[in-house]
């Protein structure tokens, strides 16, 4: 299957596979099979790593996500978006993953099996963005720059050879017609039964055409009609127009679709394509299980094909100082990643292997050019350093990595939210229990951000807000705010004040039981005795700030009572309130009580 | 101020050996309950001893009511009217002077109900239409006996106010010869 469910880590983020990368995180997507919606997973986050896109459904994220591993992606394109449909980017599987399903799909859409494939190759202008077909005569395998191109109809601009090599190619590489953008027209439905007043809307210029007509009067597009299921008229409203997924009418939905979609409802549709088609050209997924690279400075004899091997161990032997020392360093490196290069693209083998160093390489280089550009990219930069940094630490949310959308930097603050509480319930660090299960958020901030190496800081203010994003993204940690001083502390969400609470009590029933150190008057059998911050404190092994809130807690709850006397503030089971204060409301709450029942009585209510 | 010591000690409640009960609670339910239980303890305390006035000032040192020597806890003058006032607010203390002060009437029976009492004892004595000093309610051999003999002077005339209001006795005479006649 070409989707795959995941593994979610305790943050509900996916768990990322050795060596992974997350390279961008959108929100609000929603993924489509083929044509359809599939239901269930409309809205989300997506996750581009260097090996997969992951898709984390925003309501039931256990239930409903799924992965899709890069290598099985054929091809890619990218729709921008019209009117009411949203940015979609396509994703075409393999075709030894896909030939099986393909088939069955043509022999269910269409019902004549002679397609024309010529005329359905189309070329966009770049200039006009009009379709034009692809000449009957144009051979993608003998074509050269000096066959002559038909300009373009609608401008009469000169397409350049390989765009149109390319229309021509992916045409032939598939049966189907690449396909009429269907998603282009936001009601892409037919009525099940044809009246005569309809017309049969283009699905590449949404012109609306005469139902007798064999192909578009405007573009030319082949209107090809599909057999709707029927029951896909009754639309379910969404906030996209596209039609949802029926599984009853896909029986073989298990086989490989013909493509999936991402809708990008939120925006960040660009970011997201671009890094995609990075990542698609860098194939990091090679690397997995790859054999190391040898290093070329340490000379092979494995390697005797190469002649520059033995230049490798000239500047070590012939050590030099100052400038010149220098210069000769450079044109070591230089030269060593000259033969890196040279290497790698001697063919497929040797780019496997050296597959890692080349994106070593292929990074520094583009760090390199942005340096040149000057400070306008530097935000770019940053991104690169920050990624290669954070990778190290595992903290891999930054400002740069998620996209955009009209509500701000929402969802940077989950994403810092997520990676926030992966941080602390990760047991290899143990922060929380370090401290006594309960942290302040202020020392949080200072550990989380000297973990990040001094780089991509985290804001005072935007971490606040990460925090206070837990509760309602449903993450294991709590963000809790004590009553009196304000200050703020980080728990583990099991950690509930029922449960501080109950353990009190349970240490103040030990208080009835074992004689207190020295002679007190009141009968402590009876009533325990009392017990200052300090002493909870080193109970239950607190910070004494923390044991006083706590302590305080209780007693607002009525637990607990106080007392103050020359020995400090002390704290006692509240044989003080035993019921009888239960019934009691203060003046104001009596009083619109009272006021309420007035009103009825006298009927206005 | 109180008239015949009584033949056994008042006992306390058991929260006025608990350490806490001396310190204002700042929980609202718990104060409240607080608040109840003092004004109950300071009803039934001058109830037993018959007490009908208190002095705020001195109540401190003469009386073990707000102080428990025993667990060596005492009550701070600010938390003992603030127990009076929460004893006025249900109507069951009255400040001698209208503007607060130290002389403090505790009602563990109001003027009402004292007046509900003198008004049966006059019934039940067939004393209707007589003219009785007000000496001779409190100190008198006939009320030897009754509930309000020997009880506070100013809290009698408040309750046969109360009498006169209903129109069931009237009031005359000076200031130290009061004369009241039922009707």
């Amino acid at each position: 299957m070409f989707l795959k469910s995941i593994d979610l880590t305790t943050a509900l983020r996916p768990s990322y596979l050795p060596d992974e990368d997350l390279l961008f995180v959108q929100d609000n997507v929603g993924l489509y099979e083929g044509k359809y919606k599939l239901p269930n997973h409309q809205n989300g986050q997506v996750y581009l790593t260097s090996h997969r896109i992951c898709y984390v459904d925003k309501a039931e994220p256990r239930k409903y996500s799924v992965a899709l591993h890069l290598k099985h992606v054929e091809r890619y394109e990218f729709y921008a978006g019209f009117l009411k449909s949203s940015a979609k980017i396509t994703l075409i599987p393999k075709k030894r993953d896909k030939q099986h399903a393909s088939l069955q799909h043509q022999q269910q859409s269409r019902s004549s099996p002679e397609p024309s494939p010529v005329t359905t190759a189309t070329w966009v202008c770049t200039i006009c963005s009009f379709s034009n077909p692809v000449p009957s005569n144009f051979d993608p395998t003998s074509a050269n720059q000096h066959t002559s191109l038909p300009p373009c109809l609608a401008c009469g601009i000169k397409p350049t050879l390989t765009h149109v090599l390319k229309a021509a190619i992916s045409n032939a590489t598939h049966h189907n017609p690449p396909l009429p953008p269907p998603l282009q027209s936001p009601s892409p439905i037919r009525p099940s039964q044809p009246d005569p007043e309809a017309s049969f809307q283009c699905p590449r210029c949404t012109f609306l055409n005469h139902p007798s007509l064999m192909s578009c009067e405007i573009c030319g597009a082949p209107l090809i009609s599909h057999n709707l299921p029927s029951d896909l008229t009754q639309r379910i409203n969404t906030e996209s127009p596209g039609p949802f997924l029926n599984n009853s009418s896909f029986p073989n939905r298990n086989d490989t679709p013909e493509s999936i979609k991402l809708s990008f409802r939120g925006g960040g549709e660009k970011i997201f394509y671009e890094r995609l088609k990075n990542s698609l050209t860098q194939r990091k997924w090679l690397l997995q299980g790859a054999p190391p690279i040898p290093s070329s400075s340490s000379s092979t004899p494995s390697n005797p094909s190469n002649p520059s091997t033995t230049n490798d161990d000239i500047p070590s032997r012939n050590k030099m100082g100052g400038i010149a020392g220098l210069e000769r360093q450079n044109l070591a490196i230089r030269q060593k990643n000259e033969l890196v290069i040279g290497t790698a693209f001697e063919d497929l083998e040797a780019l496997m292997a050296s597959a890692k160093q080349i994106v070593e390489l292929a990074e520094s280089f583009a760090r390199q050019q942005q340096q040149t550009k000057g400070s306008s990219s530097s935000s770019e930069n940053n991104t690169l350093l920050a990624e290669s940094v954070s990778d190290q630490l595992g903290l891999i949310t930054t400002k740069d990595i998620v996209g955009n959308n009209s509500g701000g930097n929402s969802l940077y603050l989950s994403e810092l939210s997520r990676t926030l509480a992966e941080f602390l319930t990760d047991d290899r660090k143990n922060i929380l229990r370090k401290s006594g299960g309960i942290i302040s958020l202020v020392d949080l901030w200072a550990v989380f951000n000297r973990a990040r190496g001094g780089v991509e800081l985290v804001s005072p203010a935007d971490f606040e807000k990460a925090a206070r994003l837990w509760e309602e993204l449903n993450l294991p940690v709590r963000l809790r705010t004590f009553k009196k001083s304000g200050v703020m502390v980080v728990q583990a969400k099991e950690r509930t004040d029922d449960q501080t609470v109950k353990s009190l009590l349970a240490w103040m029933k030990d208080l009835h039981e074992f004689p207190p150190e020295k002679e007190v008057a009141w009968d402590w059998r009876l009533f325990g005795r009392g017990v200052t911050a300090r002493d909870a404190a080193e109970r239950f092994g607190w910070s004494i700030g923390v044991a006083e809130e706590e302590l305080e807690m209780a007693e607002e709850r009525g637990v607990l009572c106080r007392e103050e006397g020359i020995e400090g503030l002390k704290f006692w089971e509240n044989f003080i309130d035993a019921g009888e204060g239960k019934g009691y409301k203060d003046a104001a709450t009596l009083e619109s009580e009272r006021l309420i029942k007035t009103l009825k009585d006298v009927g206005m209510l | 101020m109180s008239s015949s010591p009584p033949p056994q000690p008042f006992k306390f409640p058991r929260e006025h050996s608990f350490p806490p009960f001396f310190t204002p609670q700042t929980n609202l339910t718990t104060h409240h309950a607080q608040q109840t239980k003092w004004s109950s303890l300071v009803l039934s305390y001058c109830r037993h001893h018959r007490i009908f006035k208190l002095s705020l000032s001195d109540s401190l040192s003469q009386s073990d009511l707000f102080h428990n020597q025993q667990i060596n806890r005492r009550l701070s003058p600010q938390h003992q009217r603030s127990i009076i006032d929460f004893l006025r607010k249900e109507g069951r203390a009255e400040y001698q002077k209208e503007n607060g002060g130290d002389l403090v009437y505790i009602y563990w029976r109001t003027p009402e109900e004292w007046a509900g009492i003198i008004e049966s004892w006059i019934e039940e004595t067939a004393q209707k239409g007589q003219v009785l000093t007000v000496y001779e309610l409190l100190e008198g051999e006939n009320t030897r006996g009754s509930e309000f003999y020997g009880m506070d002077r100013e809290v009698l005339i408040k309750a046969l106010n109360v009498l006169v209001k209903r129109g069931k006795a009237q009031i005359f005479g000076q200031e130290d010869s009061l004369g009241v006649k039922f009707f």
